[in-house]
């Protein structure tokens, strides 16, 4: 079947050049050795010595990652005998794991439960690392094998991180829901890979034989193996039919891996399905499975399903687990217009969302302390005792809905223009309904987020005395400020941002 | 001089900065501050209004070179990758439709102010939120690029919640949320009929898209082929010019409000402080009808002449349907909310006539309605605040008690039921003439409803002459006994100070309604000839 005669020199060659452009990948690798052996090292102040060179570490990867936007000014580069696919899009995505792991590490500390750990955290800081390698590797692989790979490096670590925190009965049966799940889907996907090479005798998504061999099979069985394959990309993004595990998981997870994965994790499946479809997308031919179809009724379903179940939740956690399942079905609709502007709103989306969510999540840490079960009614006249908490609490709350002037409402402002322009050309009425769907899931929104303000300011303490102490807790405090000040400046200016993620 | 309408919208925002660094202790300062910044707005909105030019040549509307006080900077500039740039703009200048209001807006600021005198905890956060609000109000009619419009525009749902949700009253929490859900509904479509918009309409001077309302005002900005250009384009099998027309018009109608989307409004307006409630009869109402005019006339003409009929007949349904929930409430402030609603009506009933004295009248409506609705709900904060009942029954024969207050009373009511020689009894007269001439002029509304309209007044009439009726003549009998009747003290020097010009503006306005006229006629006609 394999009739290109490949030299053993040209492949090394090629490995060889390749090495250049995987600069960001190797530093992560070393660093991670590096945070291992620092916590084995050190005894004493693993904790902080691993958080420090951590953060370190990203910064410098960080700066690695821009060097990478100037290699590649000639066009998009394969790596590794197309197994890696580096361009501008997925740098981006680099720079936006970087920043978002950065914030976690910084969050990882300041989270009372997490600190308590008689484990110590140094190890969790290795594994941070180790997944957002993983994302790296998966934001850039073309390749089914490499795709396979790398999910299962974040998964792998994902499990890990949920499971980190297992002193109670909660955390441990959320992290095994995690691991028997995410098995199931990675299995599921592989069948679907492995279905795909049986029809095209291809791993390589963007080898021209790879559709070509498709087109002229059976539509019927090519889409039962392309279905396999997103369900388990769906899983990492958790949308709708594949969302059941994310509540749980978040619920019982602490609350800086929730931030990890209701961000890190999805945004990554975004990347990996954006690299996925494009071969599809601009093959004329194609035919066979109609992803603007698939995706467009799978977003629709999750939006609905996402917003309407946060209404009915009363912890703090699970609500933000669905109203995270309704930002994925918001994400999917700047997905299906399959066009450059879509790519470039869904960025811009996804990491001011990243940014409130992350924010929100911090202030979950913040009132929860040492009580792991938060509800919305345990924050009942906290507003006033935390002033300036809950009004970070509220401008957070105001752009994951999406009102101005808040990032979130440029975000959706720019999905709604992608959309808007791209139904302009096609026509296609599932565009309408999309956009539909998204004002009204915007409204219902309102109603549920809104529900933390209206414990926090409008209804009084049932009983003054019963006011927890004073935190000291600034510096956590002092980190939503900024977050939450970063969210409406880019409210107001938001060309800055947009300008980067183009 | 070029920076005025700058200043004025963010006037408040930088009194409600200085009053946010202000320590707690001095929180007796804050009201002072706050009215302090309603002051400053004041004056400057009156210097805008007496140097408001008149003539053809400054009729606004859709001449961009029109609009005076005009002021525009880049402000956005958003990269669209292979569409170019979303470029948004900060363009604020004013016309004949919204000098008015802008006056009106910041006389009805101050007055609330001074009825914020009631509020006694957390001053800061509310002051805070009340300036933020402010500055909202008057961006909106400011505003003069969609995009900035919309911004301000929601930015006035935030405070407003927590304004009702904080200080408001027992059922406060439903009332702030229901208020927020309703509003927020109305604006989300809209923001995707804005968004539609934008891509069906370019600057003729650059070419690229624009947010400039007055730009999609002219049908040959528009390009060929896109969802809004006035080719038959269709949106769910619906054309899509219509389908935009209606979506924008709930979301006003919402704020107005036109009946059937107002029943957020008894709500928010019982349960908020009397400082909200009068902002949000006094401006907020007015934001509906001015977003009505600027934005759903303005853009869709055709549209809204084709629907005439439907907007007129929901102008009336609102009248009469307001006007006889009135009759029926027993709670003083639900009464005058319908009241509202009913009086309301006629902005919408004067609109829908497309006539130059329809219109006018319904400009005059929302500048009277804004005076006399914060004078009534100023009166029954009054009531409230001394003896925290307004329950209709509950009083009796108040003239005698409170003399001065019955006084200003009689003069709210008379003016509201449409006593010639008051601003409603123009306002209201010029709307029915325009719904009376629109049979003979275009054809657009058929006269019976302009004699509904009038039996509007009638029902007015009733519902205010038997509340004075029954709280105010006949001998003193008060529910409370003694303790209400040593509570019920007469006006002080703050109550009368917020009082008496907004009465002198109801007369003024009613003796010389040429003083409103003068300054809108120019636009009323620009705007009139749009519909031709």
């Amino acid at each position: 079947m394999n009739e290109l005669p490949l030299s053993i020199t040209e492949q090394l060659n090629n490995i060889l050049q390749s090495i250049l452009y995987v600069v960001p990948e190797t530093a992560l690798a070393i660093l991670f050795l590096l945070v291992i052996i620092t916590g084995l090292l050190l005894k004493k102040d693993a904790d902080r010595f691993c958080q420090l060179l951590s953060l370190f570490g990203l910064v410098f990867v960080f700066q690695r990652d821009v060097q990478q936007l100037y290699l590649i000014l000639s066009g998009p580069k394969f790596l590794f005998n197309n197994m890696l696919l580096l361009h501008h899009v997925s740098i981006v995505f680099k720079l936006i794991f970087e920043a978002l792991a950065f914030l976690i590490v910084v969050y990882v500390p300041l989270d009372e439960q997490l600190k308590v750990h008689k484990k110590g955290l140094s190890d969790l800081y290795a594994i941070i690392i180790a997944v957002v390698f993983g994302l790296h590797l998966m934001a850039m692989s073309v390749n089914l094998l490499m795709i396979y790979l790398s999910v299962e490096m974040v998964s792998i670590g994902s499990f890990l991180m949920v499971a980190y925190r297992s002193e109670n009965r909660f955390a441990v049966e959320s992290g095994l829901k995690y691991v028997l799940f995410g098995f199931a889907a990675s299995a599921t996907m592989l069948y679907g890979m492995s279905l795909l090479y049986a029809f095209t005798g291809q791993l390589d998504l963007f080898n021209g034989q790879f559709l070509e061999q498709l087109i002229h099979l059976n539509p019927v069985p090519v889409s039962l193996a392309i279905l396999l394959v997103l369900t388990g990309i769906g899983f990492k993004l958790s949308f709708v039919p594949m969302h059941f595990w994310v509540p749980d998981v978040y619920e019982g997870a602490a609350t800086p891996i929730v931030a990890f994965l209701s961000t890190l994790t999805k945004i990554v499946g975004f990347a990996l399905l954006a690299n996925f479809l494009t071969p599809f997308i601009f093959f004329s031919h194609w035919t066979a499975f109609d992803f603007r179809l698939f995706f467009s009724a799978v977003a629709i379903l999750t939006m609905v399903t996402g917003n309407f179940a946060a209404i009915l939740q009363n912890n703090l956690k699970r609500m933000l687990a669905y109203s995270a399942i309704g930002h994925t079905g918001f994400g999917l609709m700047a997905l299906v217009t399959f066009s450059q502007q879509g790519v470039s709103a869904l960025l811009f989306y996804l990491l001011v969302y990243a940014l409130a969510n992350i924010g929100a999540l911090m202030l979950c840490s913040f009132y929860a302390g040492k009580n792991s079960m938060l509800t919305v009614q345990d924050l009942r006249g906290l507003g006033k005792t935390y002033p300036f908490a809950g009004v970070c609490f509220v401008i957070l709350l105001i752009s994951l809905t999406g009102l101005p002037v808040s990032a979130g409402f440029n975000g959706k402002v720019l999905v709604f223009s992608a959309v808007i322009e791209v139904y302009r050309q096609t026509h296609n009425i599932w565009l309408l309904a999309l956009l539909v769907t998204g004002a009204v899931t915007t409204v219902v929104s309102l109603f549920y987020y809104f529900k933390i303000p209206l414990y926090l300011f409008l209804k009084s303490a049932e009983n003054e005395t019963e006011l927890p102490a004073e935190k000291k807790q600034t510096f956590l405090l002092i980190i939503i400020g900024l977050l939450s000040a970063l969210v409406l400046l880019i409210g107001i200016y938001p060309g800055f941002l947009s300008d980067l993620v183009r | 001089m070029d920076h005025l309408l700058t200043l004025l919208i963010f006037t408040p925002l930088l009194f409600g900065i200085v009053l946010l660094l202000l320590p707690v202790s001095l929180r007796n300062s804050f009201k002072y501050l706050a009215l302090a910044a309603t002051i400053v707005q004041l004056v400057l909105s009156g210097w805008l209004y007496f140097h408001f030019q008149t003539g053809a040549s400054f009729s606004g509307i859709n001449h961009a070179e029109q609009y005076q006080f005009a002021e525009k900077l880049s402000w956005i500039s958003l990269s669209l990758g292979s569409m170019g740039k979303m470029q948004i703009d900060y363009f604020v200048g004013v016309d004949g439709l919204s000098i008015g209001l802008l006056f009106m807006s910041s006389l009805v600021m101050v007055v609330a102010v001074l009825a914020s005198w009631e509020i006694k905890t957390n001053l800061k956060g509310f002051f805070a939120l009340f300036l933020l609000l402010d500055m909202a109000v008057i961006g909106v009619f400011c505003a003069l690029d969609f995009f900035l419009f919309y911004i301000f525009y929601e930015l006035m749902l935030l405070p407003l919640y927590f304004l009702i949700g904080m200080w408001g009253g027992v059922r406060r929490e439903y009332a702030a949320i229901k208020f927020f859900l309703y509003t927020l509904f109305g604006s989300v479509f809209m923001l995707l009929v804005m968004i539609g918009l934008y891509f069906s309409v370019t600057d003729p001077a650059t070419g690229n898209h624009t947010f400039n309302i007055i730009h999609m005002m002219n049908p040959a900005n528009y390009v060929q082929g896109s969802i809004f250009s006035t080719a038959h384009q269709t949106l769910f099998g619906f054309p899509a010019r219509s389908l935009a027309f209606v979506v924008l018009f709930i979301a006003f109608a919402i704020k107005v409000p036109v009946v059937p989307l107002h029943t957020w409004l008894p709500d928010a307006h019982v349960e908020a402080p009397t400082a909200v409630s009068i902002i949000l009869a006094g401006v907020l109402l007015k934001v509906g009808g001015y977003g009505i005019l600027r934005v759903c006339f303005s853009i869709f003409p055709e549209v809204a002449t084709a629907g005439a009929f439907w907007l007129g007949l929901l102008g009336v349904i609102s009248i009469l349907y307001g006007a006889l929930n009135a009759l029926a409430q027993t709670d003083l402030k639900r009464l005058i909310a319908y009241s509202s609603v009913s009086h309301m009506g006629f902005v919408l009933l004067g609109i829908a006539s497309q006539t130059t004295e329809g219109i006018s009248g319904a400009v005059m409506q929302m500048l009277s309605h804004g005076f006399l609705s914060a004078m009534l709900f100023f009166l029954v904060g009054i009531i409230y605040v001394r003896v925290h009942d307004r329950y209709i029954y509950n009083f009796r024969g108040l003239a005698k008690l409170m003399p001065a207050f019955t006084v200003f009373v009689m003069i709210a009511f008379f003016a509201s039921l449409g006593l010639p020689g008051f601003s409603a009894f123009i306002a209201e007269a010029f709307s029915l003439i325009g719904a009376f001439t629109s049979a003979s002029v275009n054809g657009l509304l058929p006269a019976w409803m302009a004699v509904c309209g009038s039996i509007g007044i009638l029902l007015s009439a009733a519902y205010f002459l038997w509340t004075l009726q029954r709280m105010f003549f006949g001998e003193t009998r008060l529910s409370g006994g003694e303790n209400w009747r040593a509570a019920l003290t007469d006006l002080n020097f703050r109550e009368k100070s917020a009082l008496i010009p907004l009465a002198l503006m109801a007369l003024i306005m009613g003796i010389l309604p040429s003083l409103v006229f003068d300054k809108i006629n120019d636009s009323v006609l620009a705007l009139v000839h749009l519909f031709r």
